[in-house]
């Protein structure tokens, strides 16, 4: 019998040079179990075996990795980005100018920004016992809209400092999936929003608390079965599926704390009105489907009402979003964040099929803003409350999923002075500006299951020439009456 | 004077050794160490005599523990050490070996007023993991399932886990007791509860254990390995036992000792 188990340990052991160990582990195991049913080798044998297995396992890499009884599934996950990028704005060619001198805008003048940049997300998401879940993300940058950390910007504590290389926390949430169909989510999160660069910048990760519901209803119209009139043979008419995905979303984000709710003795003054004492929250409802056609074909739209309360510490003034009217200096100025009247409809839809073995969407975002004429007339500019909407158009073809894979997309984007709120569109179109207008081209490779090439490339212009472009972003320039950027990442995902 | 004091202190030295050989530190498992081990334990004392016992029955994690840790000599497990734990002994040294010194199969037990015959393997799945609720969607006369689990440091929670629920979640609803006895307790109360017991423990009063896929838990299909859901329960010793820990794993497994485990409702390994 002794012969026999070093047999056992020696074809054990040859299992063990094959694939990774986790999975080597469980074929041994499974050949220890076989072994001990023809009875060539006894339970204890076996479990000697097992143990010696075990512990050649445990002295490995992924052997040493312990995780807390309550977790049952744990995920790291992350991406790294290069990225070289050129940006570009020029002022009014008629804006008031001030007297000429280094870093004054002159009329027409370009600012022009190039910058070689990396960005670091490590994640790790994890499922608890009884339904919970919870995930983490770590970002350099400390920026809400973006995680970039340009190469040696960093000077004051010496060439190649650390200084800006920071890590914060991007996301740090928990959630709940007992009910069936819905997940609960609190924390700062992935954006729980179905939405588009158009109104929300894909680097927000947004504070608060998220109620998700989602159900799918499968149908078969027509088709059934057809019996001769032999009563015998039967054939089956294949019957029209349709497949309809219905969600909603629900989220309430504090959007600006206010600190102290109650002051020690009166209330002060700022603006000439109240410091204000209740936090500002953020609200959002939406509801969504997805209907699937037969051959890929698929349409999902997704209406989301957004709606504000209460000031935080830094809303106690309206928002204007700059003028031509004024310096440039004096434009920027201008309170460029105000989430006063701002009462946003937006609607993304997308709609999808394949030519062949290629996919194809067209896809498009519009929001209006109800309450455009109060947010014009608080920002000085009465009668400009038509300037409320906001829309995309765009097509794309090719996915990005595996080796060699490949994706063409261009779309126009519009969005005016008084329809989003500025403190939330996309930062690198239009430099997180509003009132602004152009054409994006972005095109893709996957050289590797993991690492994808990405070029981008936008040009845009000032929608409506007697109106700042409202919002802050990396060109120090309002209103920014053309804008240009270029993008070359190289992305990997693990 | 120095030399006797020195001969003093290593004579009493010698006495101290002599009493702490005589008592057996054993730690771990509920499912082994709330009857079984108890019971070989006053046989084992009669026949060595001054030989004292330490037994805690708390869960096989415990147990696993006490062997890395050096504070016990034997270590109770209805369940195989992980590597992380057999990876942890080794760094301090401790060869984490396991002897089989007993068979147990996880009975599936219901009041015994259900009018259940019995369950499939995908049934179980379903109870346990919350996809069914209610007794009426497995041909129950219907009500809410009320599950009761042991809690998660517990060896027969994480084999019942891996041998019946293909490591999915227990439902959020389900109730952690424990102890096996806790479990037929609440059980044998609750007309829609179900639970998992050692098969020691299915004679409790008020419950009944149900055939998986028509297979009930027995000697011989435990033995044969033709219930589902059986399984080894072990001692741990930091490599081969010596001194009392040996006597004690030998009279375990031995014929006499083995009758015990028969009779306490386990399975004998011969």
């Amino acid at each position: 019998m002794r012969a026999v188990k070093q047999l056992v340990s020696l074809i054990v052991a040859a299992c063990l040079l094959l694939p990774p160990a986790a999975a080597r582990a469980q074929d041994a195991g499974a050949l220890l179990d076989l072994l001990v049913k023809k009875k060539l080798i006894t339970d204890q044998e076996a479990e000697e075996v097992r143990g010696e297995l075990t512990k050649d396992y445990s002295q490995q890499p992924a052997g040493r990795l312990k995780m807390s009884t309550p977790i049952t599934e744990l995920e790291i996950y992350g991406d790294l980005r290069m990225r070289y990028e050129y940006r570009a704005g020029q002022t009014d060619p008629d804006q008031p100018v001030a007297a000429p001198g280094a870093g004054i805008a002159g009329r027409g003048d370009w600012q022009e920004r190039r910058r070689e940049r990396y960005r670091l997300r490590l994640g790790l998401r994890g499922t608890l016992a009884d339904d919970w879940f919870f995930g983490l993300r770590l970002e350099t940058s400390a920026n809400p809209r973006s995680t970039n950390i340009t190469f040696g910007d960093d000077s004051s504590a010496g060439h190649f400092a650390k200084t800006s290389d920071g890590i914060n926390v991007g996301q740090a949430s928990l959630g709940y999936k007992g009910f069936r169909d819905v997940t609960l989510t609190v924390g700062r999160m992935q954006n729980p929003l179905v939405t588009t660069l158009m109104v929300w910048d894909a680097d927000i990760n947004p504070e608060g608390v998220a109620e998700q519901w989602k159900h799918s209803y499968n149908f078969n119209i027509g088709g059934g079965s057809v019996t001769s009139a032999d009563g015998k043979s039967t054939s089956v008419a294949e019957g029209w599926k349709l497949k309809l995905d219905v969600f909603a979303n629900f989220a309430q984000f504090v959007y600006d704390d206010a600190n102290p709710e109650n002051p020690l003795g009166r209330r002060g003054f700022t603006n000439n009105r109240l410091i204000p004492n209740t936090d500002a929250w953020m609200f959002a409802w939406q509801v969504g489907a997805k209907l699937n056609f037969p051959k890929n074909y698929y349409f999902q739209a997704a209406p989301v009402l957004y709606n504000y309360s209460g000031l935080g510490d830094t809303f106690n003034s309206f928002y204007r979003g700059g003028s031509p009217l004024v310096t440039n200096a004096a434009s920027l100025a201008q309170n460029q964040t105000g989430i006063n009247s701002l009462l946003v409809l937006e609607v993304p839809a997308e709609f999808g099929f394949k030519i062949g073995e290629l996919p194809v969407r067209i896809f498009g975002d519009f929001a209006v803003n109800f309450e455009g004429d109060a947010r014009a007339e608080a920002a000085l500019t009465p009668g400009k409350g038509d300037q409320r909407y906001a829309y995309q158009i765009g097509a794309g073809v090719g996915q990005l999923k595996a080796k060699h894979d490949w994706q063409l997309q261009a779309y126009w984007m519009h969005s005016e002075q008084y329809a989003l709120d500025p403190s939330l569109v996309d930062s690198d179109l239009w430099d997180s500006r509003v009132n602004m207008e152009g054409v994006v081209v972005q095109a893709g490779y996957a050289l590797s299951d993991a690492v994808i090439f990405n070029l981008t490339w936008g040009y845009g212009w000032r929608s409506d020439k007697s109106l700042g472009t409202g919002g802050t972003g990396d060109i120090g320039i309002n209103p920014l009456d053309k804008y240009q950027v270029f993008q070359a990442d190289l992305n990997v995902k693990f | 004077m120095k030399l006797t004091s020195l001969v003093l202190a290593l004579g009493l030295a010698c006495l101290t050794t002599k009493a702490h050989a005589d008592r057996l530190v054993i730690k771990g498992s509920d499912t082994l160490g709330a009857k079984l081990v108890p019971q070989l334990a006053e046989q084992f004392k009669a026949q060595n005599p001054g030989t004292t016992f330490d037994i805690a029955a708390e869960d096989s994690t415990t147990g696993i523990a006490a062997i890395t840790d050096g504070t016990a000599q034997i270590g109770m497990s209805s369940r195989r050490a992980k590597p992380t734990e057999v990876g942890a002994a080794t760094s301090k040294g401790v060869n984490m070996k396991p002897t089989i010194v007993a068979y147990d199969g996880i009975a599936v037990i219901v009041n015994a007023s259900n009018p259940l015959k019995g369950l499939t393997k995908k049934q179980v799945e379903q109870i346990f993991t919350g996809e069914v609720s209610d007794w009426s969607a497995i041909g129950g006369s219907g009500g809410k399932i009320s599950i009761y689990t042991r809690n998660t440091s517990s060896g027969t929670y994480s084999d019942f886990k891996e041998l019946a629920m293909k490591k999915r979640d227990y439902a959020g609803s389900s109730q952690k007791m424990a102890g096996n006895e806790q479990i037929a307790a609440e059980v044998g109360k609750n007309s829609n509860g179900v639970g998992y017991v050692g098969m020691a423990y299915v004679k409790a009063p008020g419950l009944k254990a149900l055939p998986i896929d028509g297979v009930l838990p027995s000697v011989q299909t435990v033995q044969g390995h033709s219930y589902s859901y059986w399984r080894p329960t072990f001692y741990y010793t930091n490599g081969e036992p010596g001194g009392l820990a040996k006597q004690f794993l030998d009279f375990t497994t031995s014929a006499a000792g083995q009758k015990i485990v028969a009779q306490v409702g386990f399975v004998p390994i011969k």
